[in-house]
C-alpha cells in the first residue's frame, strides 16, 4: 500500500473533523427564522403565555421564531460570549442595564418607531422605565415588565406583638427586635445584602432613601454623600451586629433562600418580587393567609425605591431580519398580547405603559401596592439615566459590598463609603458618562 | 526525489499532525490568547488595547485581591491537605479489605462521579441555619441551643466550602493512592516483618516511599483543579460573607462576566499561574528524577 493510499482515511477524518467544527452560521442565516432569548421567570404559567404570544406574533409576521431562555444567573454569561461573537439573538429580552451596555456598543437599532406604536396602545411610556431605554433622544429597547421588589412581612406576627406594618428602616429595625424578644424568630430581619437583585436592588432604595446617591441628574459621578450613607448603613448593619435580628448567613443567600426562609416561617421580614404570593398560592401554602406585602421603606430624603428588575425588548443590529424582529416586538406588546400576558403573570408582570396599569386586574390589595412600587421605582444610576458605569457599580456589587464590609470585617461606615467612594470613581473614569 | 528517511519522517510528521492542531487549537490559543488578554485593557464587546502588565499592577494594589489571593490559598491549601489524608486513610484501608472491597470502592467513590453543582446544593443545604440536616441534628441532640451560621460566620464560611470541597476530591486521592498501593511488592512488608517494623515505620519506610511518585502528581492535579473551583463556592455562598470566601474563580467571574472586565479578569485568573508552573516543574522534574 502506498503512503497516499495509507493516508486517504486519515483526508477523510480531517475533512470530517473541520466540517463539524466549522462556525455554526447563526440564527438569522435561513431565511424566515428569528430568535429570540427570554429571562425564565419564577412563574412558569406566565413564561408559557409569552412564549405562545411570540410564536404567534412570529406566524404574523410570516416567521420562524426559535426561543431561549435564561435565568438571572447565566443571563450575562449568555450574552457576554454572544457579543463577542457577533451572534446576538434577532430578539433579546434584556435586563434593567442590558440596554444601556449594548447601545453604548453600538449593538441595538433604533426602536423609538416600535415604542411610538406601542404607546399608541397602551399609553405613554412611564417616565421612571424611560432612563433605562433611552439614549440620546432615541429609544434602544422597549420596556416589556418590572418585577418589582416589596416589602414581604408576616402579618399575624406583628399582630401578636402589637406592631403596625413597618414604613420606615428604622421601623423594620425596631419591630424586629420585638419579634425577636417575644422569642417568636431568633432572626426576624430577612434583609440579605448579597450578590443578588435582592441584595442590590434594596441596597440602592436604602442609599436613595436616605439621599446618598451617587450621581447628578445628569448621570455623572458626585460621590457618595458620607453623611447620609454613614448614616443609613448604620441603621441596616446594626440588625447584623447590635441587635442581632439578622444573621450572618443572610449575607450568602442565593436569590431563592429568602423565598424558602419566608415560606418555611423562619423569618418576619424579607425584600422580594412577588413570586412569593405566587408559589404561595400554587402550592396553597398554610403561611398564605399571614403574608402580606408592602412598599419597601422610605428613609429621611423619602421613598426612593429602585427598580432593578426591569425587562426590555431590543433588537440588536448583529441580526439581517431587524424589520421583521421589529414587528415581532411591536405584536407582543400590542394590547392584545400584553393583556393575556399581563393577567396571566400572578400580578409579576407589572406594565411599564401608563394605561395597562389602570386595568382592574390590579385592583386588588397587593395588586395596588405593587403598581405602586413601580410608579415610585427609579432606575439604576438615579437620579441619572442608566449607564454603563451606573450598570457596572450595580453588577460589581460595590453597594452590598459597601455594607457588608462593615458587617463582616468590622471597618467603620466612614471607611467604607470610602472604599465605595474609590471604587465607583474608578468605575466611572473608566467609563466616562457621555 | 525523497529518500526513504525523508518519506518515513514526512510520514511521521503526517500522522502526529492532527494531534498537534487539536493540541494548538483547544490548548495552546486558548492559553496564549487568556495570556494575550490578561496584557490589554478589554472591555467584552470593545477592542483589546495593550496595556502591559497594568491590570496585574492594579490588582496587586487592590486590596480586595489580596483577600481573594489570600482566600484562595486557604481554601486550596486546607482542602488539599485534608484530602491527602483521608485519601490516604481510605486506600490503607481498602488495601487490607479482602471481601466486599469492589463494592466499598464502588461506593466511596460516589462523591467524585456526583456533579459538583448537586454537591455543593446538597451541602448548601446540610447547612442551611433554619432547615439544614447539620444545625436540626445538633440541636435535636441539645449540642447547640440554635443554629450554627455555618454560611454566614466568616471563618465557618470558609470551612464549609472547604467541606464540600475535601468531600467531592478525597475519593480521587484515595483511588490513586489505592491502585498504588497494589504495585508494593508484598516481600519487602514481609523482610520488614522479619526485622520486627511496626506498622509506622512500614509505612514511613516502605509504603510511602514506593507510591510517593504517584502521590506528587495526585497532589499537583487535584491543587490545579481546587485552585480553579468555581461550583462550590459561587453556589453554596456566592464568595460571601462579604468577600470571606470570594476566590480566584469566583472573582474572575465577577470581572470577566459581571463588569464585562475581560482583561483584568483574564489577569486575576492568571494571577496563580506562577505557583502552579512552579509546581509543575518540581514535580515533573522530581518524578525525571525517580525514575533516573
Amino acid at each position: 500500500m502506498s503512503t497516499l493510499t495509507r493516508l486517504t482515511p486519515l483526508a477523510v477524518l480531517l475533512i470530517v473533523v473541520v466540517a463539524l467544527v466549522a462556525p455554526d452560521p447563526g440564527p438569522t442565516a435561513g431565511a424566515g427564522k428569528l430568535s429570540l432569548w427570554r429571562l425564565k421567570t419564577y412563574i412558569p404559567p406566565a413564561d408559557k403565555i409569552l412564549d405562545a404570544n411570540a410564536q404567534e406574533c412570529a406566524k404574523k409576521a410570516g416567521m420562524e421564531l426559535a426561543i431561549q431562555t435564561y435565568t438571572f444567573d447565566d443571563m450575562w454569561t449568555k450574552y457576554t460570549a454572544a457579543i463577542e461573537s457577533k451572534t446576538l439573538p434577532d430578539i433579546a429580552e434584556l435586563d434593567a442595564v442590558g440596554p444601556a451596555r449594548l447601545a453604548n456598543l453600538g449593538r441595538l437599532s433604533d426602536m423609538s418607531d416600535v415604542v411610538g406604536g406601542v404607546t399608541k396602545e397602551l399609553g405613554p411610556i412611564l417616565a421612571n422605565a424611560e432612563g433605562a431605554v433611552k439614549f440620546g433622544g432615541k429609544y434602544y429597547a422597549v420596556p416589556h415588565y418590572g418585577i418589582p421588589l416589596v416589602l414581604f412581612y408576616r402579618k399575624d406576627i406583628l399582630e401578636k406583638i402589637g406592631a403596625e406594618p413597618p414604613d420606615t428602616w428604622e421601623a423594620i429595625q425596631q419591630i424586629s427586635q420585638k419579634v425577636k424578644q417575644a422569642g417568636i424568630h431568633d432572626f426576624p430581619n430577612g434583609f440579605p445584602w448579597n450578590r443578588t437583585g435582592d441584595g442590590y436592588d434594596p441596597a440602592m432604595s436604602l442609599l436613595w432613601s436616605y439621599g446618598a446617591a451617587w450621581v447628578d441628574k445628569s448621570g455623572k459621578f458626585t460621590g457618595i454623600p458620607k453623611g447620609p450613607a454613614v448614616q443609613a448603613l448604620k441603621v441596616v448593619t446594626s440588625a447584623y451586629l447590635v441587635d442581632k435580628t439578622a444573621a450572618f448567613d443572610y449575607l450568602s443567600w442565593s436569590g431563592s433562600t429568602n423565598n424558602e426562609s419566608f415560606m418555611a416561617g423562619k423569618i418576619t421580614f424579607t425584600p422580594n418580587g412577588p413570586s412569593i404570593l405566587f408559589q404561595e398560592e400554587s402550592n396553597k401554602h398554610p403561611l398564605q393567609k399571614d403574608t402580606a406585602i408592602k412598599l419597601m421603606p422610605k428613609g429621611p430624603a423619602g421613598r426612593n425605591l429602585a427598580l432593578t428588575f426591569v425587562m426590555n425588548w431590543g433588537v440588536p443590529v448583529d441580526g439581517k431580519q431587524q424589520k421583521e424582529a421589529k414587528a415581532v416586538v411591536g405584536c407582543i406588546m400590542s394590547r392584545t398580547q400584553w393583556m393575556k400576558y399581563m393577567t396571566g403573570s400572578f400580578q409579576q408582570a407589572v406594565p411599564l405603559f401608563a394605561r395597562p396599569l389602570d386595568d382592574p386586574y390590579w385592583n386588588t390589595p397587593n395588586g395596588k401596592t405593587i403598581v405602586e412600587t413601580v410608579k415610585l421605582g427609579h432606575p439604576v444610576g438615579w437620579p441619572g439615566p442608566t449607564t454603563p458605569a451606573a450598570a457596572e457599580v450595580v453588577s460589581s456589587n460595590v453597594l452590598t459590598d459597601m455594607i457588608t464590609q462593615v458587617i463582616v470585617d468590622k471597618v467603620t461606615p466612614e471607611a467604607a463609603v470610602d472604599e465605595a467612594n474609590k471604587r465607583i470613581k474608578e468605575i466611572y473614569d473608566r467609563l466616562p458618562v457621555k | 526525489m525523497l529518500t526513504d528517511r525523508h518519506r518515513e519522517q514526512l510520514l511521521g510528521y503526517t500522522m502526529i499532525a492532527p494531534v498537534a492542531i487539536f493540541l494548538a487549537a483547544l490548548v495552546a490559543y486558548p492559553f496564549l490568547s487568556a495570556i494575550y488578554l490578561s496584557l490589554t485593557e478589554k472591555i467584552v464587546g470593545y477592542p483589546a488595547h495593550f496595556v502591559g502588565l497594568r491590570n496585574y499592577a492594579n490588582l496587586l494594589d487592590s486590596g480586595r485581591f489580596r483577600i481573594v489571593a489570600w482566600n484562595s490559598a486557604v481554601f486550596t491549601v486546607a482542602s488539599i491537605a485534608v484530602k491527602l489524608v483521608i485519601g490516604m486513610a481510605m486506600a490503607l484501608a481498602l488495601h487490607q479489605v479482602v471481601r466486599g472491597n469492589q463494592f466499598i470502592r464502588g461506593i466511596l467513590l460516589l462523591p467524585w462521579i456526583i456533579p459538583t453543582v448537586v454537591i455543593a446544593l446538597t451541602w448548601k443545604w446540610l447547612l442551611d441555619l433554619f432547615r439544614g440536616l447539620v444545625n436540626v441534628t445538633l440541636i435535636d441532640v441539645g449540642v447547640v441551643k440554635s443554629g450554627v451560621h455555618w454560611l454566614g460566620d466568616p471563618s465557618l464560611a470558609m470551612l464549609s466550602v472547604v467541606m464540600a470541597n475535601i468531600w467531592r476530591g478525597f475519593p480521587f486521592f484515595g483511588v490513586s493512592f489505592l491502585a498504588a498501593l497494589q504495585t508494593v511488592p508484598q516481600e519487602l512488608y514481609d523482610a520488614a516483618d522479619v526485622d520486627g517494623a511496626g506498622s509506622w515505620q512500614k509505612f514511613w519506610r516502605i509504603t510511602l516511599p514506593s507510591i510517593k511518585s504517584v502521590v506528587a502528581v495526585v497532589t499537583l492535579l487535584s491543587t490545579i483543579v481546587t485552585l480553579n473551583d468555581f461550583n462550590i463556592v459561587f453556589i453554596m455562598t456566592r464568595g460571601g460573607p462579604g468577600a470571606a470566601t470570594h476566590i480566584f474563580a469566583t472573582y474572575s467571574y465577577e470581572l470577566g462576566i459581571m463588569s464585562q472586565r475581560w482583561g483584568v479578569a483574564m489577569a486575576a485568573s492568571m494571577a496563580s499561574l506562577p505557583l502552579v508552573a512552579l509546581l509543575i516543574v518540581g514535580v515533573v522534574r522530581y518524578l525525571h528524577r525517580e525514575e533516573e
